[in-house]
Protein backbone atom coordinates (compact mmCIF):
# COMPACT_ATOMS: atom_id res chain seq x y z
CA UNK A 1 0.00 0.00 0.00
CA UNK A 2 1.10 3.21 -0.93
CA UNK A 3 1.99 5.92 1.55
CA UNK A 4 -1.23 8.08 -0.11
CA UNK A 5 -3.48 5.17 -0.48
CA UNK A 6 -2.37 4.68 3.42
CA UNK A 7 -3.45 8.26 4.44
CA UNK A 8 -6.54 8.47 2.27
CA UNK A 9 -7.49 5.14 3.77
CA UNK A 10 -6.94 7.05 7.35
CA UNK A 11 -8.59 10.28 6.75
CA UNK A 12 -12.14 8.02 5.80
CA UNK A 13 -12.18 6.20 8.87
CA UNK A 14 -11.75 8.77 10.17
CA UNK A 15 -14.79 10.64 8.85
CA UNK A 16 -16.30 7.70 9.43
CA UNK A 17 -15.65 8.20 12.89
CA UNK A 18 -16.61 11.55 13.31
CA UNK A 19 -19.59 10.70 10.86
CA UNK A 20 -20.68 8.18 13.65
CA UNK A 21 -19.78 10.29 16.59
CA UNK A 22 -22.24 13.07 15.31
CA UNK A 23 -25.44 10.54 15.15
CA UNK A 24 -24.67 10.25 18.62
CA UNK A 25 -26.31 6.74 19.42
CA UNK A 26 -28.49 6.72 22.06
CA UNK A 27 -27.74 4.38 25.23
CA UNK A 28 -30.53 1.96 25.87
CA UNK A 29 -29.26 1.79 30.01
CA UNK A 30 -29.64 5.55 30.62
CA UNK A 31 -33.02 5.61 27.90
CA UNK A 32 -34.41 3.13 31.08
CA UNK A 33 -34.30 5.63 33.53
CA UNK A 34 -35.14 8.63 31.51
CA UNK A 35 -38.21 6.98 30.19
CA UNK A 36 -40.07 6.46 33.77
CA UNK A 37 -42.35 9.75 33.17
CA UNK A 38 -43.24 8.07 29.43
CA UNK A 39 -44.60 4.73 31.68
CA UNK A 40 -47.32 6.27 33.18
CA UNK A 41 -49.30 6.04 29.52
CA UNK A 42 -47.37 4.46 27.72
CA UNK A 43 -46.60 1.34 30.08
CA UNK A 44 -50.45 0.71 30.93
CA UNK A 45 -51.90 -2.02 28.06
CA UNK A 46 -54.78 -0.14 26.47
CA UNK A 47 -54.30 3.40 28.17
CA UNK A 48 -56.58 5.66 26.32
CA UNK A 49 -55.98 9.27 25.51
CA UNK A 50 -59.28 11.37 26.00
CA UNK A 51 -60.55 14.49 23.79
CA UNK A 52 -60.21 12.78 20.75
CA UNK A 53 -60.43 8.88 22.66
CA UNK A 54 -58.12 6.37 21.30
CA UNK A 55 -55.28 4.80 23.08
CA UNK A 56 -51.68 5.61 23.30
CA UNK A 57 -49.39 3.96 21.14
CA UNK A 58 -47.59 0.76 22.19
CA UNK A 59 -43.93 1.93 21.95
CA UNK A 60 -42.14 -1.37 22.84
CA UNK A 61 -39.95 -2.26 19.47
CA UNK A 62 -40.59 0.57 17.70
CA UNK A 63 -38.08 1.61 15.71
CA UNK A 64 -35.24 4.64 17.46
CA UNK A 65 -35.02 6.62 14.94
CA UNK A 66 -38.93 7.28 14.12
CA UNK A 67 -38.82 7.63 18.27
CA UNK A 68 -36.70 10.36 17.33
CA UNK A 69 -38.42 12.15 14.54
CA UNK A 70 -41.55 11.70 16.62
CA UNK A 71 -39.82 13.56 20.20
CA UNK A 72 -38.30 15.87 18.08
CA UNK A 73 -41.35 17.18 15.94
CA UNK A 74 -43.58 17.52 19.48
CA UNK A 75 -40.75 19.59 20.78
CA UNK A 76 -40.96 21.76 18.01
CA UNK A 77 -44.54 21.49 18.34
CA UNK A 78 -44.84 20.24 14.41
CA UNK A 79 -46.32 17.20 16.08
CA UNK A 80 -50.07 17.94 18.10
CA UNK A 81 -50.45 16.89 21.49
CA UNK A 82 -50.46 19.00 24.16
CA UNK A 83 -49.02 16.48 26.95
CA UNK A 84 -46.19 15.33 24.73
CA UNK A 85 -44.82 18.43 23.65
CA UNK A 86 -44.42 19.38 27.23
CA UNK A 87 -42.77 15.75 28.25
CA UNK A 88 -40.41 16.18 25.22
CA UNK A 89 -39.85 20.00 25.52
CA UNK A 90 -38.30 18.90 29.15
CA UNK A 91 -36.20 16.20 27.57
CA UNK A 92 -32.22 17.02 26.04
CA UNK A 93 -31.23 15.77 22.88
CA UNK A 94 -29.49 13.21 24.64
CA UNK A 95 -32.47 11.54 26.28
CA UNK A 96 -34.05 11.71 23.50
CA UNK A 97 -31.66 9.66 21.75
CA UNK A 98 -31.54 7.20 25.19
CA UNK A 99 -35.19 6.69 25.09
CA UNK A 100 -36.00 5.48 21.13
CA UNK A 101 -33.15 3.47 21.89
CA UNK A 102 -34.58 1.79 24.63
CA UNK A 103 -37.66 1.47 23.79
CA UNK A 104 -36.21 0.14 20.48
CA UNK A 105 -34.03 -2.49 22.22
CA UNK A 106 -36.95 -4.02 24.34
CA UNK A 107 -38.77 -6.88 23.05
CA UNK A 108 -41.58 -9.12 23.76
CA UNK A 109 -40.04 -11.79 25.31
CA UNK A 110 -38.21 -10.11 27.97
CA UNK B 1 -98.02 -10.98 20.24
CA UNK B 2 -96.51 -8.22 22.45
CA UNK B 3 -93.35 -10.50 23.82
CA UNK B 4 -93.12 -10.98 20.22
CA UNK B 5 -92.67 -8.14 19.25
CA UNK B 6 -90.42 -7.59 21.90
CA UNK B 7 -88.17 -10.05 20.91
CA UNK B 8 -88.04 -8.54 17.23
CA UNK B 9 -87.21 -5.55 18.57
CA UNK B 10 -84.52 -6.26 20.82
CA UNK B 11 -83.06 -8.78 18.05
CA UNK B 12 -83.11 -5.67 15.55
CA UNK B 13 -81.26 -3.45 17.94
CA UNK B 14 -78.51 -6.00 18.41
CA UNK B 15 -77.99 -7.15 15.19
CA UNK B 16 -77.67 -2.78 14.47
CA UNK B 17 -74.86 -2.74 17.61
CA UNK B 18 -73.41 -5.36 15.71
CA UNK B 19 -73.13 -3.70 12.32
CA UNK B 20 -72.31 -0.13 13.91
CA UNK B 21 -69.36 -2.29 15.90
CA UNK B 22 -68.47 -3.50 12.76
CA UNK B 23 -68.19 -0.36 10.89
CA UNK B 24 -66.69 1.55 13.69
CA UNK B 25 -63.49 -0.99 13.88
CA UNK B 26 -63.09 -1.17 10.14
CA UNK B 27 -62.49 -4.70 8.19
CA UNK B 28 -59.07 -5.50 7.89
CA UNK B 29 -59.71 -7.60 4.91
CA UNK B 30 -60.54 -4.61 2.97
CA UNK B 31 -58.04 -2.98 4.93
CA UNK B 32 -55.25 -5.19 3.36
CA UNK B 33 -56.11 -4.94 0.03
CA UNK B 34 -56.12 -0.72 0.29
CA UNK B 35 -52.65 -1.30 2.00
CA UNK B 36 -50.57 -2.40 -1.08
CA UNK B 37 -48.51 1.26 -1.33
CA UNK B 38 -48.06 1.81 2.57
CA UNK B 39 -45.89 -1.12 2.03
CA UNK B 40 -43.60 0.69 0.53
CA UNK B 41 -42.12 2.46 3.35
CA UNK B 42 -44.28 0.14 6.24
CA UNK B 43 -42.90 -2.90 5.37
CA UNK B 44 -44.91 -5.84 3.81
CA UNK B 45 -47.18 -6.52 6.62
CA UNK B 46 -46.22 -3.26 8.82
CA UNK B 47 -43.15 -4.34 10.28
CA UNK B 48 -40.72 -2.00 8.02
CA UNK B 49 -36.94 -2.68 8.75
CA UNK B 50 -36.05 0.88 7.87
CA UNK B 51 -35.91 2.67 10.48
CA UNK B 52 -37.01 6.01 9.47
CA UNK B 53 -40.54 4.85 9.76
CA UNK B 54 -42.90 3.37 12.50
CA UNK B 55 -43.78 -0.29 12.51
CA UNK B 56 -47.49 -0.80 12.35
CA UNK B 57 -47.85 -4.47 12.62
CA UNK B 58 -50.04 -4.55 15.90
CA UNK B 59 -50.16 -1.14 16.76
CA UNK B 60 -54.01 -0.14 18.99
CA UNK B 61 -56.07 0.21 15.71
CA UNK B 62 -57.91 3.50 17.57
CA UNK B 63 -54.31 4.98 17.46
CA UNK B 64 -53.76 4.30 13.85
CA UNK B 65 -57.12 5.57 12.71
CA UNK B 66 -56.34 8.99 14.82
CA UNK B 67 -53.03 9.26 13.32
CA UNK B 68 -54.38 8.98 9.29
CA UNK B 69 -57.18 11.38 10.31
CA UNK B 70 -54.69 13.74 11.95
CA UNK B 71 -52.62 13.38 8.47
CA UNK B 72 -55.72 14.19 6.30
CA UNK B 73 -56.65 17.40 8.61
CA UNK B 74 -53.40 18.71 8.04
CA UNK B 75 -53.12 18.63 11.77
CA UNK B 76 -50.11 16.49 12.00
CA UNK B 77 -47.77 17.73 9.23
CA UNK B 78 -45.69 15.06 7.02
CA UNK B 79 -45.69 15.45 3.01
CA UNK B 80 -45.29 11.66 2.45
CA UNK B 81 -48.30 11.05 4.89
CA UNK B 82 -50.52 14.02 3.77
CA UNK B 83 -50.41 12.72 -0.41
CA UNK B 84 -50.82 9.08 0.94
CA UNK B 85 -54.06 9.66 3.35
CA UNK B 86 -55.57 12.53 0.36
CA UNK B 87 -57.26 10.12 -1.15
CA UNK B 88 -58.67 7.83 1.41
CA UNK B 89 -62.28 8.14 3.13
CA UNK B 90 -63.06 7.67 6.56
CA UNK B 91 -64.11 4.02 6.03
CA UNK B 92 -60.60 3.34 4.07
CA UNK B 93 -58.80 4.29 7.00
CA UNK B 94 -60.72 2.71 9.64
CA UNK B 95 -59.90 -0.73 7.60
CA UNK B 96 -56.36 0.63 7.05
CA UNK B 97 -56.22 0.94 10.80
CA UNK B 98 -58.07 -2.40 11.60
CA UNK B 99 -55.55 -4.19 9.28
CA UNK B 100 -52.01 -3.24 10.66
CA UNK B 101 -53.65 -3.69 14.56
CA UNK B 102 -54.65 -6.99 13.45
CA UNK B 103 -51.06 -8.05 11.96
CA UNK B 104 -48.64 -9.78 14.39
CA UNK B 105 -45.63 -7.69 14.98
CA UNK B 106 -42.79 -6.22 17.62
CA UNK B 107 -44.81 -3.92 19.22
CA UNK B 108 -45.77 -4.01 22.83
CA UNK B 109 -46.96 -1.95 25.28
CA UNK B 110 -43.79 -0.68 27.54
CA UNK B 111 -42.85 -3.71 30.29
CA UNK B 112 -43.95 -2.16 33.48
CA UNK B 113 -42.83 -4.67 36.06
CA UNK B 114 -39.06 -4.16 34.65
CA UNK B 115 -39.68 -0.58 35.85
CA UNK B 116 -40.71 -1.01 39.02
CA UNK B 117 -37.80 -3.29 39.64
CA UNK B 118 -35.59 -0.12 38.87
CA UNK B 119 -37.55 2.09 41.16
CA UNK B 120 -37.12 -0.08 43.96
CA UNK B 121 -33.06 -0.77 43.11
CA UNK B 122 -32.59 3.38 43.29
CA UNK B 123 -34.67 3.86 46.33
CA UNK B 124 -33.10 0.75 48.30
CA UNK B 125 -29.01 2.44 47.16
CA UNK B 126 -30.34 5.73 48.91
CA UNK B 127 -30.05 7.62 45.60
CA UNK B 128 -32.81 9.91 44.63
CA UNK B 129 -34.36 9.15 41.39
CA UNK B 130 -33.24 11.06 38.01
CA UNK B 131 -34.89 14.30 37.77
CA UNK B 132 -38.13 14.00 36.73
CA UNK B 133 -39.40 15.57 33.28
CA UNK B 134 -43.03 15.74 34.97
CA UNK B 135 -42.04 18.49 37.20
CA UNK B 136 -39.91 20.55 34.59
Amino acid sequence: MTKRRASALAATLAGLMVAGAAHAEGDPQKGRYAAQTCLGCHGIPDQANVYPTYKVPKLGGQHSEYIVSALEAYRSGARPHPTMQAQARALTEQEIQDIAAYFASIDQSR
Amino acid sequence: MQRISVFFATAALMLLATLNTAHAAGDPAAGREKSQTCAACHGEKGNTQNSMYPKLAGQHPSYLYQTLKSYKSGERENAIMAGQVAGLSDEDMRDLAAYYGSLEGDLHTLPLGQQRAIIRRQRGSGCPPPAAHATD
